[in-house]
């Protein structure tokens, strides 16, 4: 797929949602343009675009590279770990605490993405997750979840 | 003279404990995200609002404005010494400052670069100190049917200045104008998009968008290459230029101060777009332009020079008129409306302290800039040698912590993360998320402005042709749009537009 052809499938996406649900709100008068007008309107002109795009997009498709599935899942396994990871953090921030699950976190993170040794990553995640929480938690007096940690 | 009392004023404001120290932070930390390849200056803005929570909309402006002209004297560190643009106005500096580091004149090209910078700073502060207020007095007259003209025209601008082609930022920007629509609707109340979802009714947080877009969909892309940079070691004779190299970068410093203050004046890609309109024109200029590319001091000295001009006067219209140009200018806007304080035509004489506060922290700044950059650029080199596979887990906590500082919602938490994925794909598909960021935020005024001029004219569209403002505005949105139609159609691009469509 090229790439106007993937933006275009977001654009189109956007579209059709923003038409959706903006047809469900009141569309008002001439004199007073209703809280639908723009939103609709601006779903019409997504959805043209993303259209026009994916026509577009045909013509244009990159010659694919040579390299086999492994090669093309190697490249976004790094962004995907993060994503993962990250996604894992929020889940369980709340419930766990912050500094529990940052340090966690951290650790994960040096482990499997920056492939540091057990030992290091560990001490990285302690200092960094630990460090955060003094910076965020006591300086800038931030509210911070406490899990089940006594603190 | 009233400018210079008011300057006064500013000093009076600017030379504090406080926002001194406050200024010294901002441009540190700005020439570090500007010497660290991966993190931009927008990372560095949007990582430190939160810390501005306590502050005063002074200090916090003071502060977050430090970090963005920061990064612009930061970002030639890294390429004059290893080839790799700090922020995307640097990419420039590239082509001729590692040329002249290989040749051993790194800290010459160090030294050009900091003056320049530091000569077009300042000579733009004093055309912002005159120019944003003259803009105020003038907007000020402006009703509904203006202000919608002004922000019509300066969408057409942003789509056509931005990087890449006009119908591949259009959607960009279509797309954050409905973002903006989330949440509810000012003049009737109505809910919108928001599905039940309480977080939601106040409308989608610009500091997780940003933060999700420019921090962690910058980092995701980082991370695609190898985590382990290498940073070669360049030997630097001298700090000092020679007599020859300070003589020739003369014309091209104050070329390039009048150059990117002009550009930056416009919405897109202006830091980008002026250094390299500025080589371009050192090249065409010079005795011998096949030299450009062999470490010509010009070609260092006219696009820095021009990139902080160019910086410094995007601060005009985000100012005077209340719009942000760019990305950076957006995100301090949203640190200023989460004091209270916005900025547009009633903001300068309304919170003049905070005004020429702001104004006269911004020559403090740019002396305290060239102290950084140049005895001491050897601590700021020493930072490239921090291992990325370090640095980026330690941001993506900072991005997460900090957006959670902002309102301790685990929503924002999720629409970090969604954006940040949605940055990430936009940037692998070659669309720019500036304009996106943008729109998201001046998209409101212009949707209010829309329908309050119709509110006024009992729904005739002549409310905007019968202002000779909004008409002239609306009739230039028009010939721009049709000279975008025929850029996307003809055969053969400038090569100014070639570069800004490849993108840094």
């Amino acid at each position: 797929m090229s790439k106007e052809r993937g933006g275009s499938l977001i654009f189109l996406a956007a579209g059709i949602y923003g038409l959706i649900f903006s047809i469900q709100l009141p569309l008002g008068r001439w004199n007073q343009p209703g809280p639908a007008v723009f939103p609709l309107s601006l779903s019409i002109l997504l959805c043209i675009f993303g259209t026009s795009w994916f026509i577009q997009g045909k013509g244009n498709a990159e010659k694919k590279e040579t390299v086999g599935l492994g090669g093309f899942a190697q490249k976004f396994i790094t962004p995907i770990q993060i994503v993962a990871l990250t996604a894992a953090f929020i889940l369980t921030f709340d419930s766990l605490g912050y500094l529990l699950a940052a340090m966690l976190y951290l650790f994960v993170l040096f482990l499997w993405v920056s492939r540091y040794r057990f030992w290091t990553a560990l001490g990285l995640a302690i200092a960094f997750g630990a460090g955060s929480w003094l910076f965020f938690g006591k300086v800038l007096t931030t509210s911070l979840p406490k899990g089940f940690l006594p603190l | 003279m009233e400018v210079l009392s008011n300057l006064f004023n500013g000093f009076q404001t600017a030379l504090t404990f406080q926002n001194i120290y406050l200024c010294f932070i901002g441009c540190l930390w700005g020439t570090v995200v500007g010497v660290l390849p991966g993190i931009g200056p927008l990372a560095g803005i949007t990582l430190l609002i939160p810390a501005t929570f306590g502050m005063d909309a002074t200090g916090a402006i003071i502060m977050l404005a430090g970090i963005y002209y920061g990064a612009m004297y930061g970002g030639s560190t890294t390429s004059i010494l290893m080839n790799i643009p700090g922020e995307s106005a640097s990419v420039v500096t590239c082509i001729d400052g590692y040329q002249m580091a290989r040749k051993g004149r790194g800290g010459a090209a160090l030294f050009i670069a900091a003056w320049g910078s530091w000569v077009g700073g300042t000579l733009s502060i004093v055309g912002l100190m005159f120019l944003a207020p003259f803009l105020a007095n003038v907007a000020v007259k402006f009703g509904p049917p203006e202000m919608f003209a002004l922000l019509l025209i300066a969408f057409i601008l942003l789509g056509s200045l931005g990087k890449g082609s006009f119908f591949k930022t259009v959607p960009m920007i279509l797309l954050g104008l409905l973002i903006g629509t989330i949440g509810m609707d000012p003049l009737t109340g109505t809910m919108r998009f928001t599905h039940g979802i309480k977080d939601l009714y106040d409308g989608i947080g610009f500091i997780p968008v940003a933060m999700g877009a420019f921090g962690i969909g910058e980092i995701l892309v980082s991370t695609e290459e190898s985590l382990v940079r290498f940073v070669s070691k360049v030997k630097m004779r001298e700090l000092l230029p020679s007599r020859e190299e300070l003589r020739a970068s003369w014309g091209p410093v104050f070329r390039g101060t009048g150059l990117g203050f002009l550009i930056g004046l416009l919405p897109g890609s202006a830091h980008v777009l002026s250094s390299f309109v500025s080589y371009t024109l050192e090249k065409r200029l010079a005795k011998r332009p096949e030299e450009f590319g062999t470490g010509r001091v010009e070609g260092v000295a006219g696009p820095e020079t021009a990139n902080n001009a160019a910086s410094e006067s995007a601060m005009i219209p985000f100012l005077g008129l209340g719009i942000p140009t760019g990305p950076a200018p957006a995100v301090m806007m949203i640190a200023l409306l989460i004091h209270g304080v916005r900025p547009g035509p009633l903001f300068i004489s309304e919170q003049p302290q905070v005004f020429w506060g702001l104004i006269a922290s911004m020559y403090i700044g740019n002396v305290i800039l060239i102290i950084l950059n140049l005895p001491l650029v050897g601590l700021f080199v020493n930072l490239l040698r921090v291992p990325f596979r370090i640095l980026f887990p330690v941001i993506l906590l900072i991005c997460l912590v900090g957006t959670y500082s902002v309102n301790s919602s685990v929503v924002e938490l999720v629409i970090l993360l969604f954006f940040g994925v949605l940055g990430y794909i936009f940037r692998k598909l070659d669309f720019d998320i500036a304009p996106f960021i943008l729109a998201m935020i001046i998209g409101p005024t212009l949707e209010m402005a829309f329908r309050q001029s119709l509110m006024r004219s009992a729904g005739s569209f002549s409310i905007f042709f019968k202002s000779p403002i909004a008409c002239t505005l609306i009739a230039l949105s028009c010939l721009l749009f049709i000279w975008n139609i025929y850029r996307a159609v003809r055969p053969k691009k400038a090569s100014w537009e070639k570069a800004l469509e490849e993108g840094e």
